[in-house]
């Protein structure tokens, strides 16, 4: 009565068989084991790209293809040196010495490169150079780079003005960058000592013919509005790459969140010697451990709090304490808009909330400041993986200066400080108020625990909360002026002290537009700094900007991360420079 | 699994609902049918064990925050800890306790998943009594309007609704509501449609009573026993849903005391470190295992519900 | 007939209608600010919202947007979907026969496993068999998907290194994606059996095992408990007592009579079967990372990526009513006794 059907047997044997061709495959590979896939390198990492047009991406996992694997610049940073360059599709650095940087700083001149091929097989010309220049100039994507070059050629920060109309002139554009004989000169509005760190990073050069070819502009000055401002998708160049770089795109595969590059045989230097590049979005971390594991990806990227789980693999090195151009801070709101704002309380220094202005007095500042456990944020919430930054400019720019003072953990200075706030009004009467931070940040969910937990044991009327906001919810509180506290991050667009002076202390940079901070002698000392080549000069006049930043203390600087990669130990010639957006693929083999 | 709705074929008594009070001799039968099946007895004392853990959760675990449902922190270190001293489960990544989790977890199921039944049955209540009682148009527009939300798979519709609104308990049950009142209204619906044609129903009308009157005193009382029935597999199911929601980074946040969220925790740690596959069994089985003793208890309690109070199914069991 | 299925079919762009209606009326709860974040992914550029906002029609009213999105799909487009960096339509025709694939393996091991199990359950009644299959069943329905996935993953992949997640290897994956492979239908096992590779038809395979496990497990759960208690009322009925005091054998009279009685209601669950599996995709896809329509759903809506979330809800309920339609159909034509009116 116990009849074995058919069905049964079938379910048998199936699982057999599965059970069995999978058996096969789970080894792990060790040291020694034979190179898998030589002639391709599988990155993993757990991004997504956004867009692969230069002149309009902005965020690291878009400009990783781009550059510089795929497209190139005139110059390039030599080795892993941010402040040496060394020729690229320009034939020399320009320089003073040399006279292709005028006297007065005004003037950049550019000898392109001859003999130099696009992927389609075409030759690059000056025409090409002056193209892509403007284009990055004059398509200024709503929230794309325009604006770094934008700012020092023509003075603005955006083609259009506040309420969306053009405001800037084709013949400007013309005068700005152009080509002269084998050349291409760029004309400043005002000396600008970081120009030639903009030009090696935001000048990816692309084909003139092929661009109006495929419906984009064609360069000509009466067409240019037309394609000004586009929506993401409306480029060919969105999903179509053509550079001279030493790898081509093969496909961009957006279901499969895989960006695949093959070797360009007709490059100007000699060709890579990997044949194939694969860049891979992989969200989960588990299965990105287990393709290295098993030699399926070569190089893989996690988050600090994951390289305990990546240690020790056998056949993988890990390349650990890469320093990053970056810094994480604690933002204060000085006029918070109290108005249907969930975070403040009762809007008034009662005990039961707080006012608009609660963060405009230093002293309350410097309480939070002196309260702070800068050591546990780093070891809890970045694992350790990092340092404690001296003021905004971070290690690895010039004018870093390691004497700039910091605040550290000292409970009677924290106790001190809030008993003088608000004529101590702050100690007697206490405070309540929420701090929103992004739902999923584990980081700053811990700073935040820690602001509440060090400023709360100060005096038990001291009550603070935080909550997890999507994104999206955070960027209209940022909008509107509504957050109290923000933890925020900074990357730089490029390796100089400007890029961090002006978005942290300047009137009219990123985050004293959000956050109230105001000192006119800050935009007196940026502006002079940015238009001096004299390093010396530059030095001395950041030191001063770090000293009003700790005096001011719009921000607390709590972690300068480092970062770290994960590769199999058959992968050689990786080299690391804190200004790329990922890996630079041209120099690496596998053997 | 998530809320599948109408999972069960659609409950009516046939029995002849009686106004007059013959309950005491009703309920011993009750109860001694209901003491009969080993299952349904576990069912209960499951159920029974979780509502006295959520009723003494304050004293099991004590609440160090402003807010006793986020989970107190200890120390900041990103790696989950083992069951030890101080922590009988062990913690997920950031600290989070297990053991306080678990037990302030249990009072979260319980008010989500009865906030979710009130409203669902508040809104079946109007809808489901006007649609049926008085039919016509209106229950047709009732009857579509139930069949557009009813032609979304549950699940997606509450993601979508977490998502427009924002991540927070209270939206995560505003859209499980969402999600599971068609359902409510097209049994009381149903109810309404029987009652309403039964003879002491036309009798009390031709007497002259008021329609609110009737549907209170009579109608009402009488579709008690599906809409419990329904409620407690339900429980279950809306439980699940929230922890789905919690997972998917759309219920409770980071750090509340909720198992789905729990769970979420241990996405990252499952294959354990390069030794030790299991290193970090306990952030799953933990939260996992509470889940799946409350959920299990309250479909056997269901179950048991549908065998005592509907004689007709009694026998396929 | 024809005429019941035209009408329930005539129910299709009503659904429609009705569900991009809930949709954008779910936008009042959103401010321009909240969309225009979609694209940007820095808050260093938050200068640029006005701008966004501008550039896509976002401070419009939801009316205006939704009758500027209705045009725009009666000229059969859907949209752009920033989450999945190419139009909606594209989206869907691209994340589609992944879960297609895994739908279908699911549909087939639910009613293959359930059927059999409810079957001999209820024929061996109260033996080990069925005491079992009651206890799998009642788990079932009790354990969420998301931790039985897990659970899965924890000892399948990560103890023994058996069954990955995601949808094939890194290797096949290349292989699939390279010029050489003809995608035929979508499926990757019956495509990589069409271009002659076999190594991928495992892959592929392997990587099912885990996800159809784990959408199964509930559903089955249930075949398996619809199926026996119909069973048992069909073995109880009078023409069964008959088969068997003709001294029919017990095979033929389970197979032969039984069966086909009882799985009437089973196919009236079919359609409830067709709606779980829909639910449960969501979640397996996410727990184990496939590329299918569910997990490009949860991160759109995650991200508020509105004409990704309408196009996938379209689906969605178009699918569902299609699936009840089946169901409706299909109990019609196995059951003589019921006429479509």
């Amino acid at each position: 009565m116990r009849t074995v059907t058919w069905i049964q047997r079938a379910a048998v044997l199936a699982v057999a068989a599965v059970v069995i061709t999978s058996l096969g495959a789970a080894a792990v590979r060790g040291a020694g084991e034979p190179v898998k896939n030589p002639e391709t390198l599988v990155e993993l990492q757990f991004g997504d790209v956004a867009s692969l047009d230069p002149a309009l991406a902005y965020d690291i996992y878009s400009t990783e293809p781009i550059w510089p694997n795929v497209y190139e610049t005139l110059i390039m940073y030599s080795g892993s040196s941010l402040d040496k360059f060394q020729p690229m599709l320009a034939t020399e650095v320009p320089s003073l010495a040399n006279h292709l940087i005028s006297a007065d700083g005004l003037t950049y001149t550019f000898p392109i490169r001859t003999g130099v091929h696009f992927h389609d097989g075409s030759v690059m010309t000056p025409d090409d150079v002056v193209y892509s220049v403007r284009r990055f100039l004059l398509q200024d994507q709503a929230g794309g780079p325009a604006w770094l070059l934008l700012s020092p050629l023509l003075g603005v920060d955006s083609t259009r003005d506040d309420s969306g109309k053009i405001q800037v002139a084709f013949a400007d554009v013309a005068r700005a960058v152009s080509a002269q004989g084998g050349s291409v000169v760029f004309h400043l509005k005002k000396p600008f000592a970081p120009f030639l760190t903009i030009i090696a990073a935001w000048t990816e050069i692309m084909p003139r013919a092929w661009a109006a070819a495929h419906g984009d502009w064609d360069g000509g000055p009466g067409t240019w509005q037309k394609y000004n401002n586009p929506k993401i998708e409306d480029r060919y160049a969105f999903d179509h790459m053509n550079g001279t770089g030493p790898f081509t795109l093969e496909r961009w595969d957006r279901q499969a969140k895989e960006v695949t590059l093959v070797r360009h045989d007709g490059y100007w230097r000699r060709p890579a010697a990997l044949q194939r590049v694969v860049i891979r979005s992989v969200p989960e971390f588990a299965t990105r451990r287990l393709a290295l594991q098993q030699g399926d990806a070569d190089l893989v990227v996690a988050s600090a709090n994951q390289q305990s789980q990546l240690r020790g693999i056998p056949g993988t090195v890990l390349q650990d304490n890469l320093p990053q151009i970056a810094v994480q801070t604690l933002q204060f709101n000085y006029k918070i808009n109290t108005e249907a704002n969930p975070d403040v309380g009762s809007g008034r220094l009662d005990g039961g909330g707080i006012p608009a202005d609660f963060f405009a007095d230093v002293h309350v500042r410097r309480g939070f400041a002196y309260a702070f456990d800068y050591a546990g944020n780093l070891g809890g919430a970045y694992a350790g993986k990092g340092v404690i930054p001296h003021g905004p400019i971070v290690q690895g720019l010039l004018g870093f200066d390691s004497t700039v003072p910091v605040y550290t953990t000292s409970r009677e200075k924290a106790v001190a400080e809030f008993k003088e706030a608000i004529g101590g009004k702050v100690w007697e009467t206490g405070f309540k108020f929420t701090i929103p931070y992004t739902a999923g940040n584990t980081a700053r969910q811990t700073g935040a625990q820690i602001v509440k937990d060090t400023v709360g044991a100060l005096n038990p009327k001291f009550q603070i909360e935080f909550r997890p906001v999507p994104s999206s919810t955070l960027i209209s509180l940022l909008l509107a002026h509504k957050g109290t506290m923000y933890f925020l991050g900074w990357f730089a667009d490029y390796p100089d002290p400007h890029d961090f002076a002006q978005p942290f202390l300047s009137a009219n940079g990123y985050f004293p537009v959000r956050g109230g901070y105001r000192n006119p002698e800050a935009d007196r000392l940026i502006d002079e700094a940015v238009g001096t080549a004299d390093p010396a000069k530059r030095k001395a006049l950041y030191k001063q900007l770090s000293m009003i930043a700790y005096n001011d203390l719009p921000y607390l600087f709590l972690v300068q991360p480092v970062t770290y990669y994960t590769m199999r130990s058959w992968v050689h010639g990786w080299y690391y420079n804190p200004i790329f957006p990922g890996q630079y693929f041209y120099t690496i083999s596998k053997r | 699994m998530t809320a599948v709705r109408s999972s069960t074929p659609a409950i009516s008594l046939s029995r002849t609902p009686s106004p007059g009070r013959t309950v005491e001799t009703g309920w011993h039968r009750t109860l001694r049918r209901f003491r009969r099946n080993p299952l349904s007895v576990l069912g209960a004392l499951i159920v029974a064990f979780f509502v006295v853990v959520a009723l003494l959760a304050p004293f099991l675990a004590h609440p160090t925050e402003r807010n006793p449902f986020m989970i107190p922190h200890s120390g900041y270190a990103s790696d989950p800890h083992p069951p030890g001293p101080g922590h009988p489960f062990g913690t997920t990544e950031e600290q989070f306790d297990l053991y306080y989790g678990v037990i302030w977890g249990t009072r979260t199921a319980f008010v989500v998943a009865l906030s979710v039944v009130a409203t669902a049955v508040a809104i079946a209540l109007v809808l489901g009594s006007v649609s049926g009682y008085y039919g016509g148009p209106l229950d047709e527009l009732v009857m579509r309007v139930t069949d557009i939300f009813l032609a979304f798979p549950g699940l997606i519709l509450a993601v979508v609704i977490v998502a427009v609104l924002g991540q927070s308990v209270r939206n995560a049950v505003i859209a499980i509501a969402v999600v599971e009142w068609p359902t409510y209204t097209r049994l009381l619906r149903g109810e309404f449609l029987r009652v309403r044609d039964m003879e002491y129903v036309q009798a009390a009308r031709a007497l002259g009573s008021g329609d609110l009157h009737i549907i209170a005193r009579h109608v009402i009382p009488n579709t008690i026993y599906p809409m419990l029935i329904l409620a407690s597999l339900n429980m279950g199911g809306i439980v699940i849903t929230f922890a789905a929601l919690s997972f998917l980074g759309l219920g409770a946040p980071i750090g509340y005391a909720g198992w789905g969220q729990l769970i979420s925790l241990s996405h990252n740690w499952i294959v354990g470190t390069a030794g030790d596959p299991f290193t970090f069994w306990y952030t799953l089985i933990v939260p996992g295992t509470a889940i799946f003793l409350f959920v299990l208890g309250w479909n056997l309690l269901g179950d048991a519900f549908r065998d005592v109070f509907d004689p007709r199914l009694q026998g396929s069991r | 007939m024809t005429g019941f299925i035209l009408r329930r079919l005539l129910l299709l762009p009503f659904v429609a209608l009705g569900v991009s209606v809930l949709i954008f009326s779910l936008l009042q709860f959103l401010t321009p600010a909240m969309r225009a974040s979609l694209y940007i992914h820095d808050p260093k550029q938050l200068n640029a919202l006005p701008d966004i906002i501008r550039k896509y029609h976002l401070d419009q009213p939801a009316y205006v947007q939704y009758w500027d999105w209705l045009t725009q799909v009666a000229h059969g487009d859907l949209g752009w979907s920033e989450t999945a960096r190419e139009p909606v339509a594209d989206a869907i025709r691209g994340y589609f026969p992944a879960t297609l694939e895994l739908g279908v393996y699911s549909f087939a091991c639910i009613l293959a496993l359930g059927i059999w199990l409810g079957t001999q359950s209820a024929v061996h009644k109260d033996r080990l068999l069925d005491h079992l299959s009651r206890f799998t069943s009642i788990s079932g329905a009790s354990l969420p998907t998301f931790v039985w996935g897990l659970l899965l993953l924890m000892v399948f992949y990560g103890h023994f290194g058996w069954f990955p997640p995601d949808r094939l290897s890194l290797a096949a994956g290349l292989f699939v994606r390279a010029p050489g492979f003809h995608p035929y239908t979508g499926l990757i096992t019956i495509d990589a059996l069409l271009n002659g590779q076999w190594w991928i038809f495992w892959d592929a395979l392997r990587h099912l095992v885990l996800p159809v496990a784990t959408l199964t497990y509930f559903l089955t759960a249930v075949l398996v408990r619809i199926t026996r208690s119909s069973m048992l009322e069909t073995l109880r009925t009078d023409y069964v007592r008959t088969a068997r005091a003709k001294g029919l054998a017990q095979r033929t009279v389970v197979d032969k009579h039984a069966r086909r009685n009882a799985l009437i209601p089973v196919i009236t669950l079919a359609g409830l079967l067709f709606v779980g599996l829909l639910s449960g995709v969501v979640i397996t896809e996410t727990v184990f990372n496939y590329p299918g329509i569910g997990r490009w759903g949860v991160n759109a809506s995650q991200q508020l990526d509105i004409p990704a979330v309408t196009g996938f809800a379209l689906i969605f309920s178009g699918l569902l009513v299609l699936g009840n339609l089946c169901a409706d159909v299909l109990y019609a034509l196995v059951d003589p006794r019921i006429r479509l009116q």
